[in-house]
């Protein structure tokens, strides 16, 4: 029997100068919160539950697909075929692989109302996201908390990736006044290659690691980008916080304060989320009731529901992707249609 | 001559090309002679009303313009213009 003794588990690491005894004993006690559990995401995940880090949680809106087996290495054909959430196969894969940490799984969509709570008690918070509505919200928020955060994107064969020390570097608001709209191309539009994610991942996860461990000083203080199938690595400046910076400047959280965000259409895909507060879901119920129109069925965790042409998700929360369609006015119709106003 | 960096997703609509040298003497200039040359890309750097993009970031030499003179800020021979995209890729 191969010991499961953490010493021999984490043997090689140790072993390494940087990290040695002391940082992995840092790591133990460490809890990290990984927002958006999909490429990016369950590669940093991964990385860090092998690494030893104590206490992961991670947060992801979605469910696993046949689509994303390509790149989101924590899940299996398995995953998609039952649709299970994210959050969910992500901490089973992880459990099978170290079962000495502690992985708190949320499937819920990060927003202004829950962010406090779904990121309560961590000390580090890394982005698997792939929008910027959430990577600002969690900006407003880490620059509030003085927590820091890393932020990380892949699209085609490029990769970026930025450490944010509230107060001490540039923060996301800093370096991007603005999200993107409309001009630039997107995992939908260039694809994206898994080792471009994965590089991205790693990149973020090492920083990560440094900061866990206390070594600072070996932070990289540069928005970092590259292209790995051109062969480009570009470094450019973002050590202090820039001057008027709404979010660690003016501490002008508009995000926090959350205007105007009821429907979330997502990235790369034509659907729409809904997000309903209050309206716990029986899941059985819901399926004899939704049954004369359309196919439907349903596990513990999520219940797909096909009124054609559309197919419709729904959490036991009450929150609803509803694919087919980005007008939000037909998935908002729908919705109050088959689950309610 | 200066040189300005097209990062890969914006090479699209450059010609493809990785860089390229324009003569210039500030960020302004060099960007309003890229896009002369490359008018497709006028529209992923600019807004309607010909101000540079907020999500579309600009460097010389390392250092972000809005931290210096924004589009006044002096270049020159072999002074190297980086423009860095925002992007959100994740899943």
């Amino acid at each position: 029997m191969t010991s499961l003794e953490p010493d021999e588990r984490y043997s090689r690491q140790v072993l390494f100068r940087g990290i040695g005894p002391e940082g992995q004993r840092r790591l133990a006690e460490a809890r990290v919160a990984v927002v958006g559990c999909g490429a990016t995401g369950s590669a940093i995940a991964s990385l860090l539950a092998r690494a030893g880090v104590g206490t992961l949680r991670i947060i992801d809106r979605d469910y696993v697909e046949p689509s994303n087996l390509q790149r989101q290495t924590l899940f299996d054909e398995a995953d998609a075929a039952e649709s299970l959430p994210k959050a969910i196969a992500a901490a089973r894969r992880i459990a099978a692989f170290n079962s000495q940490i502690v992985v708190e799984p949320q499937v819920a969509d990060l927003t202004p109302d829950n962010i406090a709570a779904l990121l309560e008690g961590m000390q580090l918070i890394l982005d698997g996201t792939d929008n910027f509505e959430t990577r600002y919200l969690i900006n407003d928020f880490a620059v509030q908390a003085s927590l820091p955060w890393i932020y990380t994107a892949a699209v085609g064969s490029y990769g970026v990736s930025l450490n944010i020390l509230p107060g001490k570097t540039a923060c996301l608001a800093c370096v991007f006044p603005d999200s993107p709209r409309g001009a630039i191309e997107t995992c939908e539009t260039a694809g994206i290659l898994n080792s471009a994610v994965n590089l991205a991942a790693s990149i973020a996860v090492t920083e990560a690691l440094k900061l866990m461990v206390g070594a600072e000083e070996q932070l990289r203080r540069t928005l970092l980008s590259f292209d790995v199938w051109h062969n480009q690595r570009a470094e450019v400046g973002a050590s202090k916080p820039r001057i008027g910076c709404r979010a660690c400047g003016l501490k002008d959280f508009v995000h926090l304060a959350g205007e105007g965000r009821p429907h979330i259409t997502l990235c790369g895909r034509n659907s729409v989320q809904i997000h309903e507060r209050h309206r716990p879901l029986d899941f059985a119920e819901m399926s004899q009731r939704l049954s004369p129109h359309g196919a439907v069925r349903h596990n513990a965790f999520v219940l797909k529901f096909w009124p054609e042409p559309y197919e419709v998700t729904l959490f036991p929360d009450g929150r609803a992707i509803i694919k087919g369609t980005t007008d939000t006015a037909v998935a908002r119709s729908l919705y109050a249609r088959y689950v309610g106003n | 001559m200066t040189k300005i960096h097209i990062p890969t997703p914006l090479r699209q609509y450059a010609g493809k090309q990785p860089a390229v040298e324009v003569k210039a003497t500030t960020v302004g200039e060099a960007l309003a002679g890229l896009v002369a040359r490359h008018p497709d890309l006028r529209r992923h750097l600019y807004t309607d009303d010909g101000k540079l993009r907020a999500f579309v970031n600009v460097y010389v030499n390392d250092e972000d313009v809005r931290y210096l003179q924004k589009d006044a800020t002096a270049v020159g021979d072999g002074d190297t213009i980086s423009i860095v995209p925002s992007i959100a890729g994740g899943r």
